[in-house]
């Protein structure tokens, strides 16, 4: 009897303590913090402390120049802004020359997690970014922001759950992204509108798509000139959880690298392996906008904007069209028979590629002005090559591993 | 034996029981800053207003004035005035916020009254925004008003304070009334890289005043009083509309709102330029203004829509849903208000509604 009673007792101690784990406990420095980001002097490094901290407002720093925060590792310093009630970023950096932040991580922002804007020299350093419950549609659009900056160094980070880009480097000149990590976003790696881009050393995967350069009409500047190598981008086959209306939720599950309306770029010694849907997809902006329009003509009740998803077109500065791709000497392998299948593109491929989805596809539509466009693909006998003629309802369908055998432009740092 | 295990054993299950919160947040332990580099403490200290300053009654050279359209700021009322250098004066800029001459300072009050229908009594001051031109160009600063009402004290982190009034409508309103940071409210005043002011252009402060001496028109009042230069014939000086005032079109009184609401980032040199949505009312370009244009970094901002503006359907416009909502992940603007300008989003409806 004895024995069972604490026997019965030793059984509640044990499932007291694995049902109900401590609270986690979070300290409070919101006021103190952003005082100090706005008193801190030019040249100054700014130390933030081991611990767990809450935020219930976004953190902004602007105009300093060669300053550093710095954590005490992205294990152990942690900012979270999951009570955020105010402020549409986690940390915002605005104007600012030669700014660096490392070992911390950002979690749970309303929208971006880390946003830097209009700096020119910016450093991100063993960041984790991250939204802690994992990929949702409601989590911020990018975990690393850096947009309209020149000399962008993003280093070792970690990028997770974001609803749009994991890592998102917009509108900006002279860009590394490198030796960092990026799952479980609907884009892993994104480089758009950007200029001089190098994209080396990263693991994408299980995300949406893994790495995608894209140009898009009607902005500040337009891309061009990225190097994209030495990547191992393997299983981006999540379910796409952007949201409608954001140009990545047109993304098909099971993408490796989207290459969309760029020119100067070469893909090479990357291993892209198990993308269910197609490896390397190569697209003009006008395939994008027909599949806009084919979505609004199915919501019949938005109407008179067929017209304007060619907005694109009067805007004289755009090239829709890709051109200058050099792919070559990367490792190419799907092990998957069945591409994203709830999907157009994928439905297209299941159908023109029957249980061998593509490792690099091309829409094939022609630029009018531009005959010649360059498109230089040496992957060897074995790689699943498609011109899809997609302005021809894919009439001139084309499978030949070596149909664009040429030596591109080699990208050189 | 059996007894006090019995009770021991209670008392785990009792505990096990007990709601533990899954975060406990520790409150914050603020020391003190010391901010003097940055301006004055205390705003009694530029002597703007007579003793007591919570009436905010001027000194003699320093004017009070208004704009024509005014940022909503979860119904704050706001008292503007301005204050030049003595033996200075304003440049008069045709299509710009004017040029001020160094030493300017423009000081915005926010309060509530505590009855809307009744809005000269009982106020509650809550901040007191300075911009300052100095020589290196213009710093902003807020001041936060005690609860005494005696004084308001610089603080750059800014605060969250719980704000109620009875509504024009006679229902009580409750709201946590948002104080910026500094670095928030350069955020909203940053043309290029450098702070500048964003309401007193020649279009905004053209309209009358309530002066002690009877109403006038403020341009040609501060020409009078020798604070502006170069003011030309008034009837050729151009004029934004108040979107409040109905005799004006729809379309006008709504370019209006969305340029003072929103402009100040969505223009060429603002800093959400990278969307490629310009909102000043002299934008002309129907993809610039988000008229079928797709968002270029919304994320959960889209609501699932595909374009800015689809004329005619509001409600399948990004910009009208962005207005509406009150996420912080999603609203727009993104800073400056908790709850939404019921007045103003059903203009800008109305104005999606009947475009074409």
């Amino acid at each position: 009897m004895k024995f069972a009673g604490l026997f019965a007792l030793l059984f509640l101690i044990l499932s007291c303590s694995t049902n109900k784990p401590e609270p986690r406990v979070w300290q409070t420095i919101e006021q103190t913090l952003q005082t100090q980001l706005i008193t801190l002097q030019d040249g100054d490094t700014l130390f933030l402390p081991e611990g767990n901290f809450m935020f219930s407002k976004g953190l902004a720093m602007d105009g300093k120049s060669n300053v550093t925060i710095r954590g005490k590792g992205m294990d152990k310093t942690i900012l979270s802004f999951k009570n955020q009630t105010e402020g549409a970023q986690g940390l915002l950096i605005t104007n600012g020359k030669n700014i660096t932040l490392e070992e911390f991580s950002i979690e749970d922002a309303k929208g971006d997690n880390l946003k830097v804007s209009e700096v020119s020299g910016i450093t991100l350093r063993k960041i984790r970014s991250v939204w802690a419950d994992g990929p949702k549609t409601e989590n911020g659009a990018y975990a690393l922001y850096p947009v309209l900056c020149k000399h962008v160094l993003i280093d070792e980070c970690i990028a997770m759950g974001s609803s749009d880009a994991g890592i998102y480097v917009g509108q900006s000149d002279s860009v590394v992204i490198r030796n960092s990590k990026a799952y479980w976003n609907v884009a892993g790696i994104e480089s758009e509108n950007s200029r001089w881009v190098e994209i080396y050393g990263n693991e994408a995967y299980e995300n949406t798509g893994g790495i995608l350069i894209f140009d898009l009409p009607g902005l500040t500047q337009y891309g061009h000139t990225t190097k994209v190598y030495n990547n191992n981008i393997h299983h981006n086959n999540h379910d796409n959880f952007a949201m409608k209306g954001n140009i990545v939720a047109s993304i098909p599950p099971g993408t490796g690298v989207m290459i969309l309306a760029t020119h100067n770029l070469e893909l090479t010694g990357n291993e892209i392996i198990d993308n269910k849907t197609v490896g390397t997809g190569i697209i003009s902006y006008e395939l994008v906008a027909a599949l806009n329009e084919g979505e609004t003509e199915q919501e019949a009740s938005i109407g008179g904007v067929q017209t304007v998803a060619n907005n694109f077109r009067a805007d004289s500065l755009y090239n829709p069209f890709p051109y200058g791709i050099y792919i070559h000497n990367n490792k190419y392998q799907n092990s998957r028979w069945f591409p994203a299948l709830g999907h157009d593109i994928g439905k297209l491929f299941f159908m023109k590629s029957f249980m061998n989805p593509p490792d690099i596809a091309y829409d094939g539509i022609e630029d009018p002005a531009r005959p010649e466009r360059e498109i230089c693909v040496q992957q060897g006998d074995e790689v699943i090559l498609i011109n899809l003629d997609a302005a021809n309802d894919f009439e001139n369908l084309k499978k030949d591993p070596h149909q664009f055998d040429c030596e591109g432009k080699s990208i050189s740092k | 034996m059996m007894k006090p295990l019995a009770v021991i054993a209670l008392i785990i299950l009792s505990a096990c029981q007990s709601k533990k919160p899954d975060v406990v947040v520790l409150p914050e332990e603020i020391p003190a800053i010391d901010l003097t580099h940055l301006g004055k403490a205390q705003l009694s200290e530029y002597g703007f207003f007579q003793q007591p300053i919570k009436d905010l009654n001027p000194v003699a050279g320093v004017i009070p004035y208004t704009l024509n359209a005014v940022l909503f700021t979860d119904y704050a009322y706001k008292k503007r005035f301005i204050k030049i250098p003595e033996g200075t004066t304003v440049a008069y800029n045709a299509h710009d916020v004017f040029e001020f001459p160094v030493g300017t300072i423009l000081i915005k009050n926010f309060y509530y009254p505590a009855d809307f229908n009744n809005p000269t009594e009982n106020l509650r001051l809550l901040e007191t925004r300075l911009l300052i031109n100095e020589a290196e160009g213009w710093k902003a600063l807020p001041y936060i008003w005690n609860e005494a009402q005696t004084d308001a004290f610089l603080n750059v982190a800014g605060k969250t304070i719980p704000v109620s009034w009875k509504h024009t409508d006679g229902q009580l309103r409750n709201i946590n009334y948002t104080i910026p940071n500094l670095n928030q409210c350069k955020g909203c005043h940053l043309r290029g890289d450098k702070v500048m002011p964003i309401g007193p252009a020649a279009r905004q402060l053209n309209g009358d005043f309530d002066y002690a001496a009877g109403k006038q028109n403020q341009l040609i009042h501060w020409q009078a009083s020798g604070v502006l230069s170069g003011l030309p014939k008034i009837e050729s000086v151009d004029k934004l509309v108040s979107y409040d005032d109905k005799t004006s079109s729809v379309s006008a009184r709504a370019r209006a709102w969305l340029e003072i609401n929103c402009a100040h980032c969505h223009r060429a040199d603002g800093p959400a330029k990278n969307s490629g949505l310009y909102l000043l009312a002299s934008e002309t370009t129907p993809a610039r203004l988000g008229i079928g244009k797709a968002p270029v970094a919304a994320g959960k901002g889209s609501g699932g829509l595909l374009y800015g503006i689809v004329p005619g359907k509001p409600d399948a416009s990004i910009l009208q849903y962005r207005i509406e909502s009150v996420d912080p992940g999603v609203m727009m603007p993104e800073l400056g208000r908790s709850i939404t300008h019921t007045e103003g989003v059903a203009l800008v409806r109305q104005w999606i509604m009947e475009m074409k």
